[in-house]
C-alpha cells in the first residue's frame, strides 16, 4: 500500500526519466505511514465479502476490528453459495428465499440462471425425461416472459440434443466453472440486498498499483512489483 | 422433495392451495413454504395460483396466525415458533404475489390482508417485521395499492414512525408509500410541515436502499410544488441540493438516475436553483451516459431526458451539442428487444426535434427516419403513439415538407392505417402527424388522396370522440390550404356539404372552429371555390351564419368571419348572400353578430370582421351601393367611424380602407 501512495506522489511530480535505486526506494517507502487500522479494515472487508466466516470471526477477536456487516448473515450467504457449488440448486433457491424473498423476485436474470443451473444438473445426472419436463415447464416461460433469455435458453436446451454431452459445442455448460459463475452471481445479489458492496476493496487497490506503475514506467526506472502475491521489489534495470 | 411438476396436471397446484386450509399447523406451514418457493421469480406460476384462489387462502393463514395471542393453549415453545414461521411465510408469499403483478396486488388488497400485514410491523420479532415491511413495500410499488391519506393526522404519525425506524425495510416502506401516494400540493405541504423531508434528507445519507428510496420520495414531494421546493432547497444552506447533486455521480447507476430525476423535478418547478450552476447541462450528459446501461436504468434514462428537454428550446440545443441525437439513433438502430426502451428513445427524439431544425436535419442525415416509420407498425400501442409524435416533430421541418420528403407511400400508408387503430390515443397521434404532412408544398397531395387519406379523414370527422373529430378536421383544413380545385372537390365530396354544415354546429367548440377553418380554406381563391359554400342550397353558408350568431368564443368568430370574407370576395350574388347572413339571424332585438364582433376586445376578431366589410363594399362589383346603404342603415358605418383610431394597426388600416370605399356612395351627415 505504501508502494501505491509513493508511486502516485512520484507521478504527480512529473520528472523526466530518472533512475531510482532500490536502496533509495526502500528508504522512501519507509517514510510513508500507513495506519494499521486501515489495513485491518481492508482485510476484514475481504474476508467478509468473500465469505470466510470463521476467519473473520477469529480476526475480529484477535485484532479488535469490527466487521461492517453482521457475521451471522455471512453464514447464511455461504450456505447458499456452497449449495450452488455442489449442484444443489433447489436447496440454494429455498435458502435464498428464506434469507430474503425479494432477491429472486426482483432479479429475473439471476433467477433464470439458477433455473438454468437446475436444468444443467438434471442433464448431468442423466435424468433426461425430467430435464425435458423441467425445460418445458420452468424455463420456457422465463423465455416468454423475457426475450433476452431466449438465446441462453436455446444453448442450454441444446445439451439435450447430444448423446455425448461432454464433447458437444455447449459442453462448457457442464463445467464446474458454470456452477462457480452462478454461485458468484447469487453471492453478489445477496450482498447487494444487504446494502453491502459486492466487490472487496483489496483488488481495487491492487489495480490502482498496477495502473500507477504503468504510468510511472514512462517517467522513471525504479524497483517495480512484478508479482502481486509476493509484493517483491525487483531491482531496477536500465531498459 | 418437490420435483418439477407440470402445473397443467390437475390436482397438484389445487391440492397445494387446499392444504393451506389444513387444520394442522405444520401442514399449513409446509404448504406455505412450497407455494412461496414455487412462485418467487415465476410470473407464470403466480398467475396460475392467483386463478386458483391462493391469495385469500394465504391471507386467511396470516389472519389466523396473527389472531393467536403469544403462546396459546398448550404453552408449547414450538407452537410460538411455528406461529412466527406462519407469519413470516404467509407475508412473504403475499409479497411475492404482489411483486410486479398487478392482478396479484389487487387480490391481496381485496383479500383484506393489508391490516394484518401492517400489524406485523410492530412485532417484537425482527424477522416478522422484515417480512411485513417487504410485502407492504411490494404492494405500494404498484399503482393499484390503496391511496394513503396523508392529510389524516394518525396516518401521518404512523408514516413518521416508519421513517424513524432503525430497520431498513421499514424506512423503505415509508418512502415507498410517499412515492406512491403523494400527489396533490396539499399532501406535499402536509408532508413538508410534518418534517418528513428532513427525515428523507437524512436517509439519503444512509444505506444504498434507503438512499434510493428517499431520492424517489423527495422527487414526489418536490414535483410541481412552488412552495415546498424552495424551502427544501434552502434548507441548511442548500445541503439537500448539494447532496442530491453529489449522487448524480455515484457508483450505482440506479442512484444516479434517481438523483437526476429529482433534479429534473427541481428544475421544472423552480429553475432559479439550477441557473448559474450549469446543472441542466450536466444532467443531460449524465442521462446520455445512463442510456448505455443495458437494464431498466437505461430504459428509464431516455424518459427522464425526454422530460427534461420538453418544451425547452435551449435545453434541446444543449442536448444536440452533447451529441444526443447520434446516441439516441445509435440505440434505435441496435435492434432493441425491450419495448419500454424503444418507446423512451422515440419520445426523446420527438422532444429534441420538436423545435429545432438542426435536430431534425441531423436525424434525417443519420438515416434514422426509416426506423421511426417502421415503429408505426409495432405491436405495442405506446410505441405506435411515440412514433407518430416523433413524425409530427420531424414534419415540422419546412425544408423537408417543401421537398416532399414525407408525402410518400412508405409514410402515408402506415399512418393512414393507424387511423383505424383500436386505440384512440394512436388515432390522435397519427392525426397530429398527418396534419403536418399534408401541408405539402410540392402539390403532391394526390399521393395522399390516392392512398384513401381523404376518405379516412372524412370518416373520422364523424367519430364519437370530439377530439378525434376536431383533429381530423384540422388535418383536412391543412390539406385544403392553397390546394387545387381537384383536391378541394375530393374533400367536399367525401365529407359532403351537409356533414360539414352539421360539424359547424357541433356541440364542441373546438370542432366548430376547425370546421369553419376548413370552409375558409375551401372557399379561398377563385369564384369557383367560393361556390363550394353554396352547394346543396347554400347549407354551408347558412350554417356559418347561424353559428356566428351564437358564437361566444373569439376563435369561432375569427374563422367564421374569414370564411365569410372569402365568400364575400366573389360575385354579386355571392356578396349579397353574405349580406343576408349578416342580418337575417337573430330576432328584432338582437344585435347582428358583426356589430358584436366589431366591439370585441380581440384584435384578430375585429380584423377579420373588417375584411368582410372591405370585400362587401368593394366598388368593382355591382350592387355595392345597395350593400353600403344597408350597412349604413344598420349603423355599421357609424361604428367604423368610431374605429378610425383603433389601437390595432391592422384594424385601423382596414377600417380606413373600408370607409374610403364607402365614401363613393355618399355619406349622410355624421
Amino acid at each position: 500500500m505504501a508502494q501505491v501512495t509513493f508511486l502516485v506522489k512520484l507521478i504527480m511530480r512529473g520528472s523526466s526519466k530518472k533512475v531510482i535505486t532500490k536502496e533509495d526506494w526502500e528508504k522512501r517507502l519507509n517514510d510513508v505511514k500507513i495506519r494499521k487500522e486501515d489495513m485491518n479494515k481492508l482485510v476484514m472487508n475481504f474476508l467478509v465479502t468473500e465469505g470466510f466466516v470463521d476467519a473473520a470471526e477469529k480476526f475480529r477477536k484477535e485484532s479488535g476490528t469490527e466487521p461492517d456487516i453482521d457475521l451471522s448473515t455471512i453464514t447464511d450467504r455461504m450456505a447458499v453459495k456452497k449449495a450452488v457449488q455442489c449442484g444443489n440448486v433447489e436447496d440454494a433457491i429455498e435458502k435464498v428465499n428464506d434469507l430474503n424473498p425479494e432477491i429472486l423476485d426482483t432479479n429475473p436474470q439471476l433467477f433464470f440462471h439458477l433455473q438454468q443451473q437446475r436444468l444443467i444438473e438434471l442433464i448431468r445426472n442423466g435424468k433426461v425425461e425430467e430435464a425435458l419436463e423441467f425445460a418445458q415447464e420452468e424455463l420456457a416461460p422465463r423465455g416468454e416472459e423475457n426475450q433476452s433469455f431466449l438465446e441462453e435458453l436455446e444453448r442450454t436446451v441444446a445439451l439435450l440434443a447430444f448423446e455425448d454431452v461432454s464433447n458437444c459445442p455447449v459442453g462448457d455448460l457442464l463445467d464446474m466453472s458454470q456452477r462457480l459463475k452462478t454461485a458468484s452471481e447469487v453471492n453478489a445479489a445477496i450482498l447487494t440486498s444487504q446494502s453491502h458492496e459486492k466487490d472487496p476493496k483489496l483488488p481495487s487497490l491492487l489495480k490502482m498499483l498496477v495502473w500507477a506503475q504503468n504510468q510511472l514506467d514512462e517517467k522513471a526506472i525504479y524497483p517495480r512489483i512484478k508479482d502481486l502475491s509476493t509484493a517483491k521489489l525487483e531491482d531496477p534495470s536500465a531498459s | 422433495m418437490p420435483s418439477a411438476s407440470p402445473s397443467t396436471s390437475s390436482g397438484r397446484p389445487a391440492d397445494l392451495v387446499s392444504r393451506l386450509a389444513s387444520p394442522d399447523r405444520g401442514a399449513r406451514l409446509r404448504a406455505l413454504r412450497e407455494l412461496k418457493n414455487q412462485i418467487i421469480g415465476n410470473r407464470t406460476k403466480k398467475l396460475a395460483y392467483l386463478k386458483l384462489g391462493a391469495v385469500p387462502a394465504v391471507a386467511a393463514v396470516l389472519a389466523d396466525a396473527s389472531d393467536d395471542g403469544d403462546g396459546d393453549g398448550d404453552g408449547d415453545g414450538s407452537c410460538c415458533c411455528r406461529r412466527h414461521d406462519l407469519l413470516v411465510q404467509s407475508a412473504a408469499a403475499l409479497g411475492s404475489f404482489a411483486c410486479g403483478v398487478d392482478v396479484g396486488v389487487r387480490a391481496v388488497v381485496d383479500a383484506g390482508a393489508l391490516p394484518w400485514l401492517r400489524r406485523l410491523l410492530v412485532s417484537p420479532d425482527e424477522k416478522v417485521v422484515d417480512s411485513g415491511a417487504r410485502s407492504l413495500k411490494m404492494i405500494y410499488q404498484s399503482k393499484l395499492a390503496p391511496k394513503y391519506d396523508f392529510l389524516d393526522h394518525q396516518n401521518l404519525e404512523f408514516l413518521l414512525s416508519l421513517l424513524n425506524s432503525k430497520n431498513d425495510n421499514v424506512t423503505g416502506l415509508g418512502a415507498s408509500i410517499i412515492t406512491h401516494s403523494c400527489q396533490t400540493s396539499a399532501e406535499q405541504w402536509a408532508l413538508y410541515e410534518a418534517g418528513v423531508f428532513q427525515k428523507l434528507v437524512d436517509l439519503i445519507g444512509g444505506s444504498v436502499s434507503q438512499r434510493d428510496a428517499s431520492l424517489e420520495s423527495l422527487t414526489a414531494i418536490i414535483k410541481n410544488n412552488h412552495e415546498v421546493t424552495p424551502k427544501i432547497l434552502e434548507f441548511e444552506n442548500g445541503r439537500a441540493l448539494n447532496l442530491i447533486i453529489k449522487f448524480t455521480i455515484d457508483k450505482s447507476p440506479r442512484t444516479r438516475l434517481l438523483a437526476c430525476a429529482c433534479l429534473i423535478a427541481v428544475s421544472k418547478t423552480s429553475s432559479r436553483y439550477v441557473e448559474g450552476i450549469e446543472l441542466e447541462s450536466k444532467l443531460i450528459y449524465r442521462l446520455l451516459e445512463l442510456l448505455e446501461d443495458p437494464g431498466q436504468v437505461g430504459d428509464e434514462a431516455s424518459f427522464a431526458l425526454s422530460s427534461l428537454i420538453e418544451e425547452k428550446e435551449d435545453l434541446q440545443k444543449l442536448a444536440f451539442e452533447a451529441n444526443a441525437i447520434n446516441k439516441l439513433c445509435f440505440h434505435l438502430q441496435n435492434g432493441l428487444s425491450c419495448p419500454k426502451r424503444l418507446q423512451g428513445i422515440l419520445q426523446a427524439l420527438a422532444n429534441i426535434c420538436s423545435k429545432l431544425e438542426i435536430c431534425r436535419s441531423k436525424l434525417l442525415d443519420l438515416q434514422a427516419f426509416d426506423l421511426v416509420s417502421d415503429a408505426l407498425r409495432h405491436d405495442c400501442t405506446d410505441i405506435r403513439v411515440a412514433a407518430c409524435i416523433c413524425l409530427r416533430s420531424l414534419s415540422r421541418s419546412v425544408k423537408n415538407l417543401s421537398a416532399g420528403y414525407f408525402m410518400n407511400e412508405t409514410v402515408i400508408i402506415p399512418l393512414l392505417q393507424l387511423l383505424h387503430d383500436p386505440s384512440i390515443s394512436v388515432q390522435l397521434a397519427a392525426l397530429g402527424a398527418i396534419s403536418n404532412i399534408v401541408i405539402d408544398f410540392t402539390r403532391r397531395k394526390s399521393n395522399f388522396i390516392h392512398c384513401g387519406g381523404v376518405k379516412l379523414l372524412a370518416e373520422l370527422s364523424m367519430a364519437m370522440d370530439p377530439v378525434v373529430r376536431s383533429h381530423s378536421l384540422r388535418a383536412l383544413k391543412n390539406l385544403t390550404f392553397l390546394a387545387d380545385r381537384k383536391c378541394k372537390e375530393v374533400v367536399l365530396s367525401e365529407i359532403t356539404a351537409s356533414a360539414l354544415a352539421s360539424l359547424i354546429r357541433d356541440p364542441e367548440s373546438a370542432v366548430q372552429e376547425q370546421a369553419l377553418a376548413l370552409v375558409r380554406n375551401l372557399v379561398d381563391g377563385c369564384v369557383q371555390s367560393v361556390d363550394y359554400a353554396f352547394t346543396e342550397n347554400g347549407i354551408i353558408l347558412d350554417a356559418i351564419g347561424r353559428q356566428l350568431q351564437y358564437a361566444s368564443k373569439a376563435e369561432i368568430g375569427i374563422q367564421g368571419m374569414y370564411a365569410l370574407s372569402n365568400i364575400a370576395s366573389g360575385s354579386k350574388v355571392q356578396k349579397d348572400a353574405v349580406m343576408d347572413q349578416l342580418f337575417q339571424h337573430g330576432g328584432m332585438n338582437t344585435q347582428p353578430f358583426i356589430m358584436r364582433f366589431l366591439h370585441s376586445n380581440d384584435n384578430q376578431l375585429r380584423t377579420a370582421s373588417i375584411w368582410v366589410l372591405i370585400n362587401l363594399t368593394t366598388s368593382y362589383c355591382p350592387g355595392a351601393a345597395g350593400r353600403v346603404l344597408k350597412l349604413r342603415n344598420a349603423g355599421i358605418i357609424l361604428q367604423l367611424k368610431s374605429m378610425v383610431n383603433d389601437p390595432c394597426l391592422d384594424v385601423k388600416l382596414r377600417v380606413r380602407a373600408t370607409l374610403s370605399q364607402c365614401m363613393k356612395y355618399g355619406d349622410s351627415t355624421m
